[in-house]
Formats: structure tokens, C-alpha cells, sequence
């Protein structure tokens, strides 16, 4: 039945060469699955290479350079090492309630991300707040990890991930509803067709507040799920550093695979909010209107290298600067974040309401 | 429980954690007993011994010259002056003369390792506050020094060069051009170190007062060193009692200023230093520029020290490092004893990191430059 049902699910039919009728819950599996091996996994190991050579070269190091051309199967080489090892420990109900809480909450959200105008599969009005809430559980899943040790630094590093979390949820949930005045709504689409391809049109360039909230939405993102360069708090040289000093292994590659989904997500959804998500020009937009498949890998390729280079920013900041300490870090989300994204929020507010008014 | 946003603070109970022997932002093996309410230390107990080696008494089984080997495993790091400090002692009992040449050299290569050592520090203090890159840089000039070890030694850590009267073997070809080029290098990557960390906001804000010595603590714990000029403490052996020379040098001894926060804290600690290296530069561009000619060591033979005692102190990377020594007129010495500064600053910790939050141990503890292995010896 192609050309009925959702634009994903026609998408995916015409990707696939389906002729028939296909339930969209069985299509809904296969492009979870798809987007799992094919953009997720792809992108922890290139962001992981990319990392690991940038990092290298900033800090007067060769690098990975063995596995394979330049050291480009290292992340993969890495991954088959550590699912070779795993603890002597037996898995007790506190290690596998943070592994499911961990992993279940963001690979629940791959359903909700969005990567171009065909292919939004959870495309509603609360859309945008789904990896916020699963950027939450992800702090709960790593509180619950450092709940699963039996040790003091354990139980600290638990409690002040819980209290950063908090601390960077606040100026997040605000330099969210900032994105949602600007476009009137929180649906994906929304989002995206309040903003043109030219940087001029990106909500973050279209007034001081939203570039603003762009701002804070990124920061408050890393401090809410404890990455670099505020992950202060799981760093194993900490005092309290008991979150993860003690995982390797496969739990680690569990922990590391979150970490990384979690901050692709997140840049994911600030360049749909606020940088122009995967609009392309007019034109390119008419030569493309015959050919779905084309238009829809332009936009996802559009949006994943905005992704990207966010993430590459994030990892040149961070691999730079010292690590603050974690009540640092939540005074600063209280107290710098948060009355920023106020301020931005109500600016963002007037100016639309003036837009208006005018 | 009770939680208050106006002044009040959350109420915690007190917890008792043990840190080490072996940990990652520890020193070295020793155990920490802390007593924590909330993530705030309360009081803290040092245990130290793990790295006991009786080094003192190997002393006492091998003849003079062949004890230099045990005074380079004193400390490492800093093995010159473990062996510096034994070897004036010796020549003090003896009355053995060091040709000035010797002497030269020997400034030479406790300079370098002054700025080795001070470069290793800074590397442990970007560790503990989480700083990835400049500790490459750190580490790739240090090995520009070490390197200037090897060429001069053929060994790159313990380099069992010294000898009573004097130095195993004259400078090497090219050896002080190296020097001077290395020095040119690190006045160069000085400013970028502060640029890239000394001035970031992040680390200002994990050292500043954090860790404060005041003075009353230094003279209580008989603190010396980088440690004790941070808290504006002028006490320098190299200008108080001068050895090998230091007394014709033309150099100053940086003292802390409480510029960033607070005088003697661990920022305090961390600049000195780093104003250290650019001093140590200084009296290495002296000393090679006006190295004398003549001889290198004053022929000895292994035979007896005359019967008495010797107390002789130099000023090591991380302080006052002193040496006792007993001879009974035998080959082999009597008693040798060190007076190594580590061990006086560790005396510190427990009422340094009291009311101190977690998190800044590791901080602190970097600051304080600890050598475990000369502590415990």
C-alpha cells in the first residue's frame, strides 16, 4: 500500500522496494533497528575515532594509528575487546536495575528523534520534551549505578549526580520552552519549518534570546547527564569518583555506548530547536520534490553533520579545560544557567508577542 | 533531615571512609582515615610505612662510594638530590674538596631536576583537577630534560652520577648547548602553560583558597620548600647556606604574594613553582656560561672516612633535604639519616584537610608535591 500511512512508513517502503500491506508496527521495528545499526553505531564509532585523533593531536599525541588505515577500527577493536571481558561479579538486581533504567530509557528515545521531513516517527506536540525526559532517566540510571556499589564514594557520586541532574534540568526545560515560542509549538515539524535553511533564518540567529537559549540549552544538557566537560563528578580520579571507577568490561562499553548516545542525542535536538534542523534551501527543496529518498538523505546527512560538528565543539572545549567540581557546576546551573534562561525566555516572550503586536 | 534554602545547612550524618593505600589521586601508598559529614572532612588520619624499604640501613651494609645508588632511590624523581646531599656529607666528613668544575655540573643537574620535578608536579595537580592536555605538554618538556640526563648519564631516572669529590665524567659533547636549548624551550612554554592553565577560570576555581597553609602551620610541621614560600616563608638553602657554589649565582627566590586568594594556597603553591622553573632557568644560563675548566672529581680512593659526624642540607625540589651522617672510621658508613621534607609536610595533611570537601583532596594533596618514597624510605 505504498502511498498511505505516515511519510516514514511510505519512506521506508519505498527504501526497501515493498510492495503490500505492512503493518506500521512491524515497519516501526525495522527502521528502530535501522536507525540502531546504521546511524547510531556508525556515529559512536566515528565520533569515538574523531575523539580519540582530535584529542591526540591537541595534546602532542600520535593517536590510535594500529587497527586498520590511520587507527580508523580502533573504536570497533575496542568494542570486541571489551565484550570479551566482563566482571567476576554476579549480576545482582541493583546492577541490572541501572542497566536496564540506563539503557532502556535512551534507546527508547530512538523512536522519538527526528532525522528529516519523512522521517519523524513520533512527531507530537510534546515531541521535543521526550529526550529531555529520557536525558533525566539517564541521570537516574547512573544514580542507580553508583547505588549498585556497596561503597562510600558509591553512594556519594550517586547523590551528586541526582543533585547535578536536577541542577541542569531547570535551564534546560526553560531554553526549551524559549525553542517553542519562537515556533509556536513543540512538534518536531513545528520546529523545523519555523526555520529556513540560511543561518540568517535559524532560530538561534534570529534574535539575541534564542541564540541565548541555544547557549544554555547546551551547556544545561551536559551538565544534566554528566558529560564532559562536566562530568567532574564520574571521573574515577575524583575522590568521589565511585560512579564508574569500578566498570569495565561490558558494563563499561554499556556505560560508554549511553554516554555517547546521550550526547549525540542531545546535540541532536538543539540543532533541530535552534539550528535550522534539516531544512534545506528552496531550490534544492523544488529539484528534489520528485525524489523522496533523495530529498530525506540530503536532510538527514544535513542534520547529522550539524550534529556533529555541535559535538566536536563540545569535545574540543572539554578535552581543553580542567574539570570543576560538582558544586561548582550546580552553582553554576542554579545560579548562572537558570536566570539566563529565564531571561531569555521572557525576552523570547516579548519578542514574539511584539512580532505580533506589529 | 532538615533543609533549609536561608543559611541553614543540610543536615548529614557522618560517615568513615578509608582511602588507599592505592588510589588513583593519592601520592603514593598511604592509607587515609577520614572521618566525612556530608562531603566535608572532618578529620583525617595519615597512615605511611607502605613504601618502608629500610633504606637507611642499606647504607650502612656498603662501602662510602658504593652507597650512592641507594641516595638516588630516596626519592626517584629527584634522584640528584639524594645523591648531592649524601655525597657533601661524605666529603664534609672526610674534608675531601670538590673541584669547582664538579661543583658546576652538580648545579647543573640538580637545576634540571628541579624543573623536572616541578613540571612532574604540575602534571599531578592537571590530573586531579581533570586537565587532559597540558599534561602532555608537561610531560613531552619533561622529557626534553630527562633526555638531557641521558645524554649526560646514560641513565634517564637514576642516574648514579655523583661521586664523592666530585662527578663520574665530564660534561659531553654538545651537552650544553642542549641545556641552553631546552632552556630557551621551557621559557617559551612557560607562557603557554599559563595561557592554556595557570589563568583558566576552571582551575582557578578548584585552587584558589583551597588547601591554605598559613604560615603558623609551616613553622608548626617544620614545612620547607616550594610549600613554605608559597605561604611568603623566606627560607631558601641555596641562599641561607649556600653548597656547591649557589652563593656566586645571581638568582631570586620567588615567595608567594596571595595574589589569586589566599597566601599559601594551593594556586599559590602552583605558581611557585612554575616562577620557580623560570629561576632554575636562570641559574642554569649562569652556570653554563661560566662553567670552569679543570678537573672533575678529586681522585679518591674507597677507603675510611675519618671517625665523627656530618650534617649537611640542600634544597631539594620539594624542600629541605638533609643528611646525617656517622662514621666510626670504618669503609662503610655508621649511620646515615635523612631529613626529607615529604615526610614533614605529610605530618601536615590530617589538620590541612580538615573542614576541606572531598572533591579538593586530590587537589591539595597534588599541591603539596609528595614524595611517598622518600618519606617512608
Amino acid at each position: 500500500m505504498s502511498g498511505q500511512g505516515p511519510a516514514w512508513a511510505i519512506l521506508l517502503q519505498k527504501v526497501f522496494g515493498l510492495q503490500g500491506n505492512y503493518p506500521n508496527g512491524l515497519l516501526a521495528f525495522v527502521a528502530l533497528f535501522f536507525i540502531y545499526l546504521f546511524l547510531i553505531v556508525p556515529g559512536a564509532w566515528i565520533i569515538s575515532y574523531v575523539d580519540r585523533k582530535l584529542g591526540a593531536d591537541f595534546q602532542a599525541r600520535v593517536g590510535p594509528n594500529r587497527a586498520g588505515p590511520s587507527g580508523f577500527f580502533q573504536p570497533l577493536a575496542d568494542f570486541l575487546k571489551l565484550m570479551q571481558k566482563d566482571s567476576q561479579e554476579k549480576i545482582t538486581t541493583s546492577d541490572l536495575l541501572w542497566i536496564i533504567v540506563f539503557s532502556s530509557a535512551l534507546y527508547s528515545s530512538v523512536a522519538v528523534i527526528p532525522l528529516g521531513s519523512s522521517f519523524l516517527m513520533v512527531d507530537t506536540d510534546l515531541s521535543a520534551f521526550i529526550p529531555f525526559l529520557s536525558a533525566l532517566v539517564l541521570a537516574l540510571g547512573t544514580m542507580l549505578l553508583g547505588f549498585s556499589r556497596p561503597t562510600v564514594p558509591g553512594w556519594f557520586g550517586a547523590i551528586k549526580v541526582a543533585g547535578q541532574a536536577f541542577s541542569g534540568a531547570f535551564p534546560a526545560l526553560i531554553s526549551l520552552l524559549t525553542a517553542g515560542i519562537r515556533s509556536g509549538g513543540f512538534r518536531w515539524s513545528h520546529l523545523a519549518n519555523s526555520q529556513g535553511a540560511s543561518p540568517m533564518d535559524w532560530a538561534a540567529f534570529s534574535n539575541p534570546f534564542q541564540f541565548l537559549a541555544l547557549i544554555v540549552f547546551m551547556i544545561s544538557g551536559l551538565v544534566m547527564m554528566c558529560l564532559p566537560p562536566m562530568e567532574g563528578v564520574v571521573l574515577p580520579i575524583n575522590m568521589n569518583g565511585g560512579v564508574t571507577a569500578h566498570l569495565y568490561g561490558r558494563r563499561w562499553a554499556i556505560f560508554r555506548l549511553g554516554r555517547f548516545y546521550a550526547s549525540f542525542l542531545w546535540s541532536l535536538v538543539a540543532s533541530v530547536l535552534f539550528l535550522g534542523g534539516w531544512q534545506l534551501p528552496e531550490q534544492v527543496n523544488d529539484l528534489l520534490s520528485d525524489s523522496l529518498i533523495l530529498k530525506q538523505s540530503l536532510e538527514s546527512i544535513l542534520l547529522l553533520s550539524k550534529t556533529f560538528i555541535m559535538m566536536l565543539i563540545v569535545i574540543w572545549v572539554s578535552r581543553v579545560n580542567p574539570r570543576t567540581r560538582v558544586d561548582q557546576v550546580t552553582d553554576f546551573a542554579w545560579k548562572v544557567l537558570s536566570p539566563f534562561a529565564l531571561l531569555a525566555l521572557v525576552g523570547s516572550a516579548i519578542w514574539a508577542g511584539w512580532g505580533l503586536l506589529i | 533531615m532538615s533543609f533549609s534554602l536561608f543559611g541553614e545547612r543540610l543536615k548529614t550524618d557522618v560517615t568513615n571512609w578509608e582511602v588507599g593505600p592505592y588510589h588513583l589521586s593519592l601520592p603514593g601508598p598511604i592509607r587515609l582515615s577520614l572521618k566525612l559529614d556530608g562531603e566535608v572532612i572532618i578529620s583525617g588520619e595519615v597512615e605511611t610505612g607502605f613504601l618502608h624499604r629500610g633504606l637507611e640501613k642499606c647504607f650502612e651494609l656498603h662501602s662510602w662510594k658504593s652507597a650512592i645508588p641507594y641516595a638516588d632511590r630516596l626519592d626517584p624523581e629527584a634522584a640528584v638530590f639524594g645523591e648531592l646531599v649524601y655525597c657533601l656529607a661524605v666529603e664534609e666528613a672526610a674534608n675531601t674538596l670538590v673541584p669547582p668544575r664538579a661543583q658546576a655540573i652538580r648545579i647543573i643537574l640538580s637545576e634540571l631536576t628541579r624543573i623536572s620535578c616541578h613540571l612532574a608536579n604540575a602534571v599531578r595537580i592537571a590530573r586531579a583537577v581533570g586537565a587532559e592536555t597540558v599534561l602532555h605538554y608537561l610531560l613531552r618538556d619533561r622529557e626534553k630534560i630527562i633526555d638531557l640526563f641521558e645524554l649526560l648519564t646514560g641513565a634517564r631516572f637514576s642516574l648514579n652520577f655523583l661521586r664523592i669529590g666530585g662527578v663520574r665524567a665530564d660534561v659531553t659533547e654538545g651537552f650544553i648547548e642542549r641545556v641552553l636549548d631546552v632552556c630557551d624551550l621551557i621559557r617559551v612554554r612557560l607562557k603557554e602553560y599559563n595561557d592554556l592553565f595557570t589563568f583558566n577560570h576552571a582551575f582557578l576555581k578548584r585552587t584558589i583558597n583551597v588547601g591554605v597553609l598559613s604560615p603558623a602551620l609551616i613553622k608548626k610541621y617544620g614545612m620547607t620548600g616550594p610549600n613554605a614560600r608559597a605561604s611568603g616563608i623566606n627560607a631558601d638553602v641555596r641562599k641561607d647556606r649556600p653548597y656547591s657554589g649557589y652563593e656566586i649565582l645571581d638568582f631570586e627566590v620567588p615567595l608567594g604574594r596571595g595574589e589569586g586568594g589566599t597566601l599559601g594556597d594551593a594556586h599559590e603553591r602552583f605558581l611557585i613553582r612554575l616562577r620557580e622553573v623560570s629561576q632554575s632557568i636562570e641559574i642554569l644560563k649562569q652556570v653554563t656560561e661560566g662553567l670552569p675548566l679543570g678537573e672533575y672529581l678529586t681522585p679518591t680512593e674507597d677507603k675510611a672516612v675519618p671517625e665523627g659526624e656530618a650534617y649537611v642540607r640542600v634544597e631539594s625540589s620539594r624542600g629541605l633535604l638533609g643528611c646525617h651522617l656517622m662514621s666510626l672510621g670504618g669503609t662503610a658508613p655508621h649511620r646515615v639519616q635523612f631529613r626529607a621534607p615529604s615526610g614533614f609536610h605529610l605530618q601536615a595533611v590530617p589538620e590541612l584537610i580538615t573542614g576541606l570537601k572531598l572533591e579538593d583532596l586530590s587537589v591539595v594533596l597534588a599541591s603539596l608535591d609528595l614524595s611517598i618514597s622518600e618519606a617512608d624510605r
